[in-house]
């Protein structure tokens, strides 16, 4: 019962957050304007009052640049916030519950509670944020942004005394008991966070560009918002063949690489001989140390058509000579054997490791048991390897967008001939961003639909394999 | 306290073979000879094209032997052998660091987020899996180490940004999963064990092919790369030397093209042996040094009186 | 039960709303309360007050106060010189005497230096930068890139205004500003045929000063010598909106419009009346040209695997071709000639530009070798005053560009000569050791050993020059497209000409007629018509605004 109220609760925080409201007040217009460069013209786009979706189209139509990113995390949290709060009255109304008692359902409502908190009070400041910025009252908050305040912060309280009881009956501990229980698990993790925060999350910020025309007059952060069009040129390329043929090219690279590297792990793993072990093994990884700008040279000189090694073979037997470098067919397959020939030895070290991390009283007890060498290894290595395998094909598929640059661009170069049958996203976009070189945002909206696409896939799959066996889930 | 780990070599060899197994080593070993020769290969055609004229190979293409022999490549690179001598420390200084620093994170890293009672296992794995899949691109990161960190020219720019990678970490985290059973550290446990002597007492010992893995693609990483210099490097003895040999190559290649533009004089390279050249002289070294490591994951480890 | 039926009309309510997406309550346009409030006019506000600042002290030539030492940045292309920190300190000496300055020359080093030389702007760590056009340098200008020297060469730097010139200043101008100050020396990069002159003699062959007697030269070197390799051409130097492949560079001896000439699109303009613009993909004639491009491929002039193949930089002077047609120039003539000379086989080569059969040679634009100050310099005045002296004052001058005078280098009958190369020793300050192509200086610059053919060469070609319509002006080079709002459809157009006008001027297609057919359709659909219409409305206004008529 209590459940249905709280997600009363938070269907009105919901409403209040959707654009019947509004929750920014464009005041002192007159003046606003003339400071920031509004035109009588420009103000046909505009409006007095705006909710937290249209926020951005003030920035592109009144031309604000700086205002830009702050309204758009100001979007992504109230994105946030929807999602949180609609999940939450879910699954508290269908009795969606694991866990503990209620304790997963309560924390859903603060997760709802505080992004609707974090919401309002990013509007606050956004508002003084662009007050400040132009020094003078242009903006003010709506009487909702208040209400949403109020009762977020309300909801959240009562809900951490609700919480509190729930744990108390259950045993379970929140993050302070967590943190003081398993502090050193946490050190452990600073230097890791420093790492990230530094390398990773802040210049993440970047990915606003995809959303901005860069001139070096407003700077990075105060470029003119331009919505989405960097992302025209996507929809002007062929994007269902360059997606087709990048998707395409990775699964086949992930599926028969990882496959070979397995296979060959276990050969070498096999092989009773020390010395011829450890050569083919060694042999075999040579390939990684060949540099793409090599390859090309060398793949150009065995298939070129004059004087290219395999022309000359044929015509010595008497054979048509093949005009591989005017023939998109048989690139496809050119392609996937250099890929493969380049990474199996890198890649087979994984699963050797994992391999010779199998106890080897297995074997041995096998062995005792009258098993043979096929036997031994479906029934005992591969069950060992499956988590490493399933593992890294999760880890792959969140990048199925992102292709091998090097190894397209350096093997088929500018070659418009191949395209058709060797474009992949990453070189397309190498092509378009050349003959614009100035636009950050281009590169950045590309990289974006790639990021976006893999992510879609990867909580999508990852979801699916933790239901069976969370033991292989990637997070 | 866990009871003790023992190592003993590979399986004594005591049951005969059968046919069945002979059969299956002669396919074995057939298609490994195989595999190594077309790996191997180009390789040889790289190495004898380093010792060929470089008009020997424009006119008469890549041959499996030395025609012409000749050391004018490698005296190309060795011009200066006080830079390329200075560009192999800085490269090994980088390695070692780097390999160093990052392997203890990542492993640290990888043990937390293996821990079953560790409750925000699932979003740590998840926040750094994420990094993976969305960045911000190449200029922010730049700025980020250029101008907030002011790094550019330092030493610290050029290790740092590798010290980790997700797929390294959750690498990392399948090993440990994989190779400690949770029966372990919970007996440990109870013996009062604290993570830090669980960790180094029972997870690094059964450990050693993953770190021999992961530490080798670090050091591989590091040792291969050029990107770091190329960006933040102000001055030459700072220098990886990949970014060397690469640098040697680019100048000659993009001064031929800027010539188009402007009235320039343009280094003479005998550009196709020296680009031969640079990766046997870049890879040299890692063949050396990869015996040592080998051994990790060539022959098996067990764990003695541990059952899983 | 009840409840869950109210609240899931509830979220079906919420649900519409969203996707109805009806406007909040009280919200108006903007416009509209303008409107109510009787507003007629917005009024412009003085906004941004450092311009008031900056307009307010505009006396004539003023001192500069010199009293703070100010240590500047110079980004420069290439790799540094090995005695860059001696050399440095010998300018630094000098310069602080002078402008109380001093100077750290940084490189890119030519590893991904396009990237990194919008990476430094960006990042705003330089002060003084090297420009060119091939850097992109009317684009980064008009995105306010550079700070605006105009008023500045007027107070701080009258000396390096009057060295420079107006006219040249004037084709730095981006927007009606100057942004960049150039280099004073005139040079021919004219495009031409490189050839073998010891073949063409041997086989009593015509010089290739036409496309009809390229063709016989390459076809007679053939017959003689089937086992000569003719041309090597790829897709290397067409990389931008004009051409597709190399071979079809050629087609300059015919037009004087082609490749680094001509407009992009396959829009042309003849030199003598620029602001005429046709149109070149669409006409017969290129349907005639692409004919000949098959012709020539059949004839097998360049391999049928040529579109893949970047391996060319070296096959002239090895002799695998016996003549380039792109990205060719004097200055690459007297390489190949030092080049034959080592070789020792008794090769020559000769050179052609195409301007001496189509009519029409300039020398390089201004925007070639510039200098410009990046926006965010601690002290553009400063920086502009530091430039003057590198520029103008030749004893600075020198230090930048030859090194110490006695370690590095030493004159000899107005002739540079490198003393440690004269040793036989690698130079440790090589001739413009620190890449400045943008501080050459036409009145002092010391010619090297080579220059004196080169100098030959340009002498030639002015006299040419001199008798076009715009004497000795390059009237392309100044342009700078701005491609903001078709961006979409340049790129799917740079995309159509490599996926299908690349192969067209290979001579790839088994029909031309119908290849040519695909290339137009393909290039409609990619909105062709977008980018030419406004194009040729950016370049019409550029003709008249430099008056090129």
């Amino acid at each position: 019962m209590r459940n249905k109220w709280i997600s009363g609760i938070s269907a009105v925080c919901l409403i209040l957050a959707l654009p019947f409201f509004n929750w920014i007040k464009v005041v002192n217009l007159v003046a606003l304007f003339s400071k920031i460069g509004v035109t009588k013209d420009m103000a046909k786009d505009l409006l007095t009052g705006y909710n937290l979706y249209n926020l951005l189209s003030f920035v592109q139509y009144a031309n604000q640049g700086v205002l830009g990113l702050f309204a758009m995390v100001l979007l992504i949290l109230t994105a946030a916030a929807i999602y949180f709060n609609v999940a939450f009255i879910i699954r508290s109304l269908f009795g969606i519950n694991k866990g503990k008692g209620e304790l997963s359902l309560l924390a859903a409502a603060k997760c709802a509670f505080l992004f609707e908190f974090l919401t309002a009070a990013a509007t606050i400041a956004f508002v003084i944020f662009s007050n400040a910025k132009f020094k003078m009252t242009g903006f003010l908050p709506g009487v909702v942004v208040y209400i949403e305040l109020a009762i977020s912060v309300a909801a959240y309280i009562y809900i951490k005394i609700l919480e509190k009881k729930e744990r108390d009956k259950y045993r379970e501990h929140g993050l302070w008991v967590e943190l003081k229980r398993n502090w050193v698990l946490f050190v452990m993790l600073i230097p890791t966070f420093v790492y990230f925060m530094i390398n990773n999350y802040l210049p993440m910020l970047g990915v606003y560009f995809a959303f901005t025309s860069f001139n070096f007059r407003d700077g990075l952060w105060s470029s003119p918002f331009t919505g989405f069009k960097n992302f025209e040129f996507l929809i002007k390329a062929d994007l269902f063949r360059l997606t087709k043929n990048t998707v395409l090219y990775n699964v086949v690279f992930i599926g028969i690489g990882n496959i070979l590297q397995i296979f060959f792990a276990i050969l070498v793993s096999r092989v009773t001989v020390k010395w011829f072990k450890k050569t083919s093994q060694t042999l075999m990884f040579m390939p990684y140390f060949v540099s793409f700008v090599i390859l090309k040279v060398i793949v150009y000189n065995v298939f070129e058509y004059q004087y290219g090694l395999i022309n000359n073979l044929i015509t010595q037997m008497g054979g048509e000579r093949i005009d591989f470098y005017n023939n998109p067919s048989y690139w496809p397959f050119l392609i996937t054997f250099f890929y493969l020939w380049k990474n199996i030895g890198y890649g087979m070290v994984v699963y050797l490791a994992t391999i010779m991390g199998i106890d080897n009283e297995i074997y041995e007890a096998a062995r005792v048991d009258g098993a043979n060498e096929l036997q031994q290894i479906w029934y005992i290595t591969l069950p060992h390897i499956k988590p490493t395998f399933i593992i890294l094909l999760l880890y792959a598929l969140g990048s199925i967008m992102k292709g091998q640059f090097e190894l397209f661009y350096q093997l088929i170069g500018n070659n418009g001939v191949l395209f058709n049958a060797t474009d992949i996203f990453d070189t397309y976009v190498y092509r378009i961003t050349m003959t614009q070189p100035l636009s950050i945002g281009l590169g950045t909206a590309a990289g974006l639909y790639q990021s976006l696409f893999g992510f879609l896939i990867i909580v999508l799959v990852n979801y699916i394999v933790k239901k069976r066996n969370p033991e292989y889930a990637l997070f | 306290m866990a009871r003790d780990l023992d190592y003993e070599p590979s399986a004594p060899k005591t049951i005969k073979k059968s046919t069945g197994t002979k059969v299956f080593e002669a396919i074995a070993y057939t298609l490994l000879v195989l595999g190594s020769i077309v790996c191997v290969l180009p390789f040889i055609i790289i190495v004898s094209g380093s010792f060929t004229d470089n008009a020997t190979i424009l006119t008469q293409g890549y041959s499996l032997l030395p025609r012409d022999f000749t050391l004018s490549a490698y005296q190309t690179i060795f011009k200066s052998p006080k830079d390329i001598l200075q560009a192999y420390k800085m490269t090994l200084y980088y390695t070692v660091v780097g390999t160093g620093l990052g392997l203890m994170m990542i492993t640290l890293t990888g043990y937390v987020i293996s821990r079953k009672e560790f409750k925000y296992r699932n979003t740590v794995s998840f926040l750094i899996y994420f990094t993976s899949i969305f960045g911000g691109g190449m200029i922010p990161w730049y700025l980020m180490y250029a101008n907030v960190l002011g790094l550019k020219g330092s030493t610290l720019a050029i290790w740092f940004p590798a010290l980790m990678s997700p797929f390294l970490v959750i690498l990392m985290r399948t090993f440990i999963v994989g190779a400690v059973p949770d029966a372990i550290t919970e007996s440990a446990k109870i013996d009062g064990a604290g993570h830090f002597t669980i960790f180094f007492r029972i997870v690094l010992p059964v450990l050693k092919p993953g770190l021999a893995t992961v530490g080798l693609f670090l050091a591989l990483g590091y040792w291969n790369d050029w990107y770091r210099s190329s960006m933040f490097s102000t001055n030459s003895s700072t220098w990886q030397l990949q970014f060397y040999l690469y640098d040697l190559l680019n100048a000659t290649t993009a001064m031929k093209q800027m010539a188009s533009n402007v009235s320039m004089k343009t280094a003479d390279l005998p550009t196709e042996s020296v680009k031969l050249a640079m990766a046997v002289v870049a890879t040299g070294p890692v063949l050396l040094f990869y015996p040592f490591v080998q051994r990790f994951f060539v022959s098996g480890i067990t764990v003695g009186a541990v059952k899983g | 039960m009840k409840k869950k039926v109210l609240s899931a009309l509830l979220s079906m309510a919420m649900v519409a709303g969203v996707i109805t997406g009806c406007g909040g309550a009280g919200t108006q346009s903007a416009a509209d309360q303008l409107e109510a409030e009787g507003v007629e006019e917005i009024p412009v506000a003085e906004t941004q007050e450092e311009t008031t600042e900056a307009e307010a002290p505009a006396e004539e030539a003023k001192e500069l106060d010199l009293s703070q030492q100010v240590d500047l940045v110079f980004y420069v292309m290439g790799d540094a010189p090995q005695d860059e920190e001696l050399v440095e300190a010998a300018l630094n000496e000098k310069l602080l005497e002078k402008c109380n300055a001093t100077v750290d020359m940084q490189f890119s080093t030519w590893t991904d230096f396009q990237q990194k030389y919008a990476n430094e702007i960006t990042a705003q760590s330089a002060d003084l930068i090297y420009i060119a056009n091939w850097l992109n340098y009317g684009q980064l200008a008009s995105s306010g890139a550079f700070e605006e020297l105009d008023e500045m060469l007027d107070t701080v730097a009258p000396d390096l205004k009057a060295l420079v010139g107006d006219a040249n200043l004037n084709m730095c101008k981006v927007g009606g500003k100057i942004y960049a100050v150039p280099n004073t020396w005139a040079e021919y990069v004219c495009n031409g045929v490189k050839y073998r002159e010891d073949l063409r003699a041997k086989y009593d062959l015509p010089v290739p000063d036409s496309l009809e007697n390229l063709e016989a030269y390459l076809l007679g070197i053939k017959e003689n010598d089937p086992s000569q390799g003719l041309l090597t051409v790829t897709t290397e130097e067409s990389q931008g909106l004009k051409t597709g492949f190399d071979a079809a560079w050629a087609l300059n001896f015919k037009y004087n419009w082609v490749a680094n000439n001509g407009l992009d699109y396959g829009l042309a303009a003849n030199y003598d009346t620029p602001a005429d613009v046709y149109d070149y993909w669409y006409s017969d004639d290129f349907v005639d040209d692409m004919k000949l491009m098959k012709k020539w491929a059949d004839e097998g002039f360049w391999s049928k695997s040529a579109l893949s193949d970047t391996n060319n930089s070296d096959a002239y002077k090895n002799g695998l071709c016996v003549a380039e047609v792109a990205g060719q120039n004097p200055n690459k003539q007297i390489t190949a000639i030092a080049d034959f000379e080592n070789a020792g086989q008794g090769w020559e080569s000769g050179y052609v530009a195409y301007g001496e059969t189509n009519g029409v040679i300039y020398p390089g634009h201004a925007t070639q070798n510039g200098t410009a100050i990046v926006r965010g310099c601690k002290d553009p005045e400063r920086a502009l005053l530091v430039l003057q002296a590198m520029l103008c004052d030749e004893e600075i001058n020198s230090i930048v560009q030859y090194g110490i005078k006695g370690t590095h280098y030493d004159v000899a009958d107005g002739i540079y000569k490198n003393l440690q190369e004269e040793a036989g020793e690698t130079a440790t300050f090589p001739y413009e050791g620190f890449n400045t192509w943008n501080l050459r200086n036409g009145d002092t610059k010391l010619p090297q050993k080579t220059d004196v053919k080169l100098q030959e060469m340009f002498d030639k070609y002015a006299a040419l020059g001199e008798k076009t319509k715009f004497p000795n002006v390059n009237i392309y080079d100044g342009f700078s497209e701005n491609y903001d709002s078709y961006s979409a459809e340049r790129s799917a157009v740079s995309n159509v000409m490599r996926q299908y006008l690349a192969p067209l001027e290979a001579g790839l297609v088994d029909d031309v007629d119908a290849a040519v057919e695909e290339f137009r359709d393909k290039m409609k659909e990619a909105g062709i018509d977008k980018c030419r219409e406004e194009y040729t409305k950016q370049w019409i206004a550029y003709c008249e605004e430099y008056d090129y008529k």
